[in-house]
């Protein structure tokens, strides 16, 4: 008896003080707490951290938030959402951030899964959460079927789902038109899209609305997101005769399809989204392979999409080394912020929320502007996007034209599109 | 007044001579009183979300074991149970709009049959064909709900699934003493005369059926109980983090066999502790309590367990009791290893 | 389009039952279930990445770096760790899962988390049947006849491997016939890990690097494995043609459902061991004498 009630009392006392040590965390006066959540050991988590962390410096820098005669300087909490490994963790990790961490917003996530879980999570603590990774709309609908719940999610970067869907066709039009100019033959399009929510709707309008534009289709393949190996996927669309090969692909399967794309010189152009492609090391990842490869992005390293563009580029790469993706776009996701507090001159979510409503601001990727779902408005004049070309190793800004045949929009340092010279080749002789 | 003390006295009984008198027993009972006030004492919605997690996955896990870890039948696909109940549970609270408790009665069901459906082809593999073939079946279920996704939304997982209390506080009043009653019965059930049965079908299956038993039917009945249990922490699982593919991964049917393993199998409470052991280490205690860096924890979470099983093969619960344990070799009760003779039939203990 | 396929049927089945045989090989000696073994292949694939990009070696000197560093790894843990525990069933699964997991963690922390792919051995493609087959693919195949071949004969021919089947087949009795039984299954093991490692090597250049590239492979030579019948090497040989055939046959006949592959292989694997529950040459283990 006496031992077990020793023990009893012992495993008790332990237990309490944990708890104790667990409640120990203090807010700072004068200080907003933002909590960047991604996937940290991961290159997307990498640029969360370093986009927020280059905005953060800059602004506490320069005196921090004003909010009447306070000034409130930001302070970052890394938030691990291991969501690339496990999706159940990121809506636990935003929990622990919130509730434990006490943090204010949370910025960050990427993959869509796991970003619909964080949102549910911010929305029950009232916390504000700008997305900067993914483009699910089912994010966006939520705030349209029940504002009052989900007014405090935003999403900074990328456009959603219809604007990329539209996006695809506009590069594949302008690559068909390429096709149709060089190869004087009618383009005959196959679709390489991975199986996610997110692809779904371009697939379908791809079968839809492109043969009546012309645009032959001769297949869809889908295959897993995480596939290692696309081999007989491409060579199975070289057999159907395809001259374009429009892609939409996040995961890592974008990075063995362009590695056998080159390889096995499929003769088909490669256009769409290939967010492996986007990233700086994708040459070394892909073995050297996947040149001329076209994607979609937000910045190319030349192209000034604003003011803001090169210099924030530059700074990014002095620090890390690296070209930033769009992850990085928690750098503009801090400004937005922190020019709605100024505006709305409170630290009130509520407050807040009305003022990032109200937001017009000229970010790094272009003129951030919210529509009614929360959704950042991608158009002329807004953010564009960019259609980017891997010509020799360096990734080259191809749309919207130079010619500003695109609506008007025209920015600097925006090159020509190249077919691939082995497509030109095979399809010439 | 007299009835009242009557009953006083009989629970003070039952108290000194079957809790008080086993040092497991008795921390058993303290860590659940702890747990149970313990939103009192530390209302942090994180750590009260932890613990109700681990509380889905206790049942979970134990429910393994009355499957696996009794008759033998090692089940390396159990997530099935889990997702074909979060996902029924999800799916009609969403589309229907029907409330947890009936939502979660009918998941449970649905796991049921699915341990039928699996069940009944299963019987005629053994042993490591068995396991093998398990396998594939939630993996087989994960092709389908991306090869549908206007009926399972895909990848997404259901879009919201109905929370099962308004608090967290609440929740956790559900969920904490939901897992020790359902433990409890499992724990009962294994007691029984099925229980001796599934011990009788793992030790030698032949000579069971030789003894006249109908092994047939009792692994089916294995199946469709473990079901069951499975079943309801998979509703409640949906119901209080969502439906998703996650539900039916190959890492959750890992991780409850190391769940189960590391507290002890046939045990039903040695997978209980596994997951209140293993869950909360991997979620707050490594990073909060011990300075672990948040991308390491999964390395040391992995050591853990390798060296406890390396120097416990049987299990760290099942190490512990029979460290602090003596079985009577006559009337089968336990006893405090420092005992010299049976606390019931004065028999002398080894 | 039927050229395609059996060129990429036999490059991929090829891989399938490399794998499998390894893993097949210490079940059917030692009845240790190792869910380690495919990451073995992943170590190695690594391995020969940094060593060759990194540490800047000759590709085939880090080919062979690799292939030796993961068969004393296999070795080592076999012998420190899995050894000790096998005899309780279910802790072997764990562990060895366990082990993936510390190698797979190990390979996150070393080597990063991003996707990687890694260096070619020969590079350029062939025209075979007026298929573009890559030179890499070629020689994955040629090496996985070879080494099939040659562990065929070594398990035929030598007195090494006739000591190892016996042990598959009666531990007792070849233990009372002198055979040193321990001394065997530390032999298979080094082979299974070096199958798996020249697996990781020829896999490597094919497709990307991912600490996570383990667990596809280890669902597929797992069912691979039932369906041809445990611990039968034959089985484990014609299980992953069937499978990986079929794994094609999906990507090329069904493409807008290649996502479905391994689900449709899967399918296959438990129509077939529900109709013949010992696999295709599965051999009924009687039960251990204790």
């Amino acid at each position: 008896m006496k031992i077990v009630s020793k023990l009893a009392i012992i495993l008790l006392i332990a237990c309490l003080v944990m708890m104790g040590v667990s409640c120990g965390d203090e807010e700072e006066a004068n200080e907003l707490k933002v909590g960047v959540i991604g996937p940290m050991q991961f290159q997307m988590g990498e640029h969360h951290w370093m986009g927020a962390t280059l905005a953060a410096d800059e602004i506490n820098a320069a005196g921090g938030i004003q909010v009447g005669e306070d000034s409130y300087q930001i302070k970052l909490v890394q938030v691990d959402s291991n969501e690339l490994v496990s999706v159940p963790d990121a809506a636990s990790a935003a929990e622990e951030a919130i509730s434990v961490d006490n943090v204010d917003v949370l910025i960050g996530t990427i993959r869509s899964e796991a970003a619909l879980a964080v949102q549910e999570v911010a929305m029950d603590y009232e916390t504000i959460f700008m997305v900067c990774g993914s483009s699910e709309t089912a994010m966006s609908e939520k705030v349209a079927e029940d504002y009052d719940r989900y007014k405090y999610w935003f999403r900074i970067t990328p456009v959603n789902n219809t604007a990329l869907g539209n996006l695809n066709f506009l590069l594949v039009g302008a690559v068909a038109q390429k096709i149709g100019a060089e190869l004087m033959m009618a383009p005959k399009l196959a679709v390489f899209a991975e199986k996610a929510s997110w692809t779904e709707a371009i697939v379908a309008a791809a079968q839809a609305y492109l043969p009546p534009q012309g645009i032959e289709v001769v297949g869809v393949w889908q295959p897993s997101d995480k596939a290692t190996d696309v081999t007989a996927e491409l060579t199975a669309i070289e057999a159907a005769g395809a001259n374009m090969i429009m892609t939409a692909l996040s995961g890592p399967v974008g990075i063995p399809y362009s590695r056998a794309w080159e390889e096995l010189q499929i003769p088909a152009a490669s256009v769409g989204i290939n967010v492996m492609a986007q990233a700086d090391d994708f040459f070394v990842n892909t073995g050297g392979f996947g040149n001329y490869e076209m994607t979609l992005n937000s910045l190319a390293r030349d192209v000034a999409l604003t003011e803001k563009t090169l210099p924030f580029i530059e700074a990014f790469i002095a620090e890390t080394g690296e070209m930033p993706t769009y992850n990085a776009g928690t750098y503009d996701a801090l400004y937005v912020l922190k020019e709605a507090i100024e505006r709305a001159d409170s630290v009130d979510m509520d407050d807040i929320v009305v003022e990032l409503e109200n937001t017009d601001y000229n970010s790094v990727a272009g003129r951030i502007v919210f529509d009614d779902n929360h959704d950042v408005t991608w158009g002329p004049g807004y953010v564009t996007a960019l259609g980017v070309q891997w010509q020799d190793g360096e990734l080259k800004g191809v749309w919207p034209p130079a010619d500003g045949s695109w609506n008007g929009v025209a920015y600097e340092g925006i090159v020509d599109y190249q077919l691939p010279p082995w497509v030109v080749e095979f399809w010439t002789q | 007044m007299n009835v009242l003390s009557t009953y006083l006295s009989r629970f003070y009984k039952f108290f000194t001579g079957e809790i008080f008198v086993l040092p497991s027993r008795t921390t058993a009972l303290l860590l659940c009183l702890f747990l149970l006030i313990f939103p009192l004492i530390s209302p942090n919605d994180f750590i009260l979300r932890v613990l109700i997690i681990a509380s889905i996955y206790a049942i979970f896990a134990a429910s393994w074991d009355l499957l696996s870890g009794f008759t033998g039948q090692i089940n390396f696909g159990h997530a099935i149970f889990f997702g074909v109940a979060a996902y029924t549970a999800g799916l009609l609270n969403y589309n229907l709009g029907l409330a947890p408790w009936a939502t979660i009665p009918i998941g449970a069901l649905a796991a049921v049959l699915v341990g039928l459906i699996i069940g009944i082809p299963c019987l005629r593999l053994r042993g490591t064909y068995l396991a093998f073939a398990t396998l594939a079946f939630p993996l087989i279920l994960l092709g389908i709900i991306q090869a549908i996704p206007n009926i399972t939304y895909g990848e997404l997982g259901i879009p919201r699934v109905d929370p099962l209390a308004g608090s967290r506080v609440a929740t956790y009043y559900i969920v904490f003493p939901s897992m020790i009653v359902l433990g409890f019965i499992m724990w009962k059930i294994a007691d029984s005369k099925i229980g001796l049965v599934f011990h009788a079908i793992r030790e030698d299956e032949v000579t069971a059926r030789a003894s006249g038993i109908n092994t047939t039917r009792y692994k089916l009945l294995a199946f469709c109980l473990s079901g069951l249990f499975a079943g309801i922490a998979g509703g409640l699982y949906a119901h209080f983090v969502n439906a998703g593919p996650s539900t039916l991964e190959l890492l959750l049917s890992f991780q409850v066999i190391i769940w189960a393993v590391f507290g002890g199998i046939a045990t039903i409470y040695g997978p209980i502790a596994g997951v209140f052991i293993l869950y909360p280490l991997q979620k707050i205690v490594l990073t909060r309590y011990l300075g672990v860096p948040a991308e390491l924890t999964m390395l040391i979470f992995a050591f853990i367990v390798l060296i406890v099983l390396l120097f416990m093969p049987q299990g760290l619960i099942t190490w512990l009791r029979d460290k602090t344990e003596k079985i009577c070799p006559r009337c089968k009760l336990q006893n405090v290893a420092t005992r010299s003779e049976c606390r019931v039939c004065t028999a002398e203990l080894d | 389009m039927a050229e395609n396929i059996i060129v990429y049927g036999l490059v991929w089945s090829g891989v399938y039952a490399l794998l499998a045989i390894g893993f097949s090989l210490i079940f059917g000696v030692a009845r240790i279930v190792n869910l380690a073994h495919t990451a073995f292949y992943m170590l190695a694939a690594y391995l020969i990445f940094h060593l060759n990009t990194a540490a800047g070696l000759n590709v085939y000197l880090s080919v062979f770096l690799a292939i030796i560093i993961v068969t004393i790894t296999g070795t080592l843990s076999y012998r420190l760790i899995i050894a000790r525990i096998r005899q309780h069933e279910s802790t072997t699964l764990i562990v060895t899962i366990a082990l993936a997991v510390i190698f797979q963690e190990a390979v996150l922390k070393g080597f990063g988390g991003t996707f990687v792919s890694g260096p070619k051995l020969i590079s350029g493609e062939t025209g075979i049947f007026g298929v573009g087959v890559l030179n890499q693919h070629l020689l994955t195949f040629g090496v996985v006849l070879l080494l099939l071949l040659a562990t065929w004969a070594f398990l035929m021919k030598t007195r090494t491997g006739v000591a190892i089947r016996a042990t598959a087949q009666d531990r007792e009795v070849a233990n009372l016939m002198g055979i040193n039984v321990p001394g065997m299954e530390m032999i298979t093991m080094a082979i299974s890990a070096a199958l798996a490692a020249i697996a990781g090597a020829l896999v490597a250049p094919l497709g990307v690097l991912t600490p996570g590239m383990w667990m596809h492979p280890l669902i597929m030579i797992l069912a691979v494995v039932v369906l041809g019948g445990l611990g039968s090497l034959k089985g484990s040989l014609i299980g992953a043609f069937i499978l990986g055939f079929s794994e094609i046959l999906v990507v090329f006949l069904a493409p807008s459902g290649a996502f479905l592959k391994t689900s449709v292989a899967l399918t296959i694997m438990l129509i077939v061991i529900m109709i013949k529950p010992e696999g295709l040459f599965g051999i009924v283990f009687e039960e251990e004498r204790g």
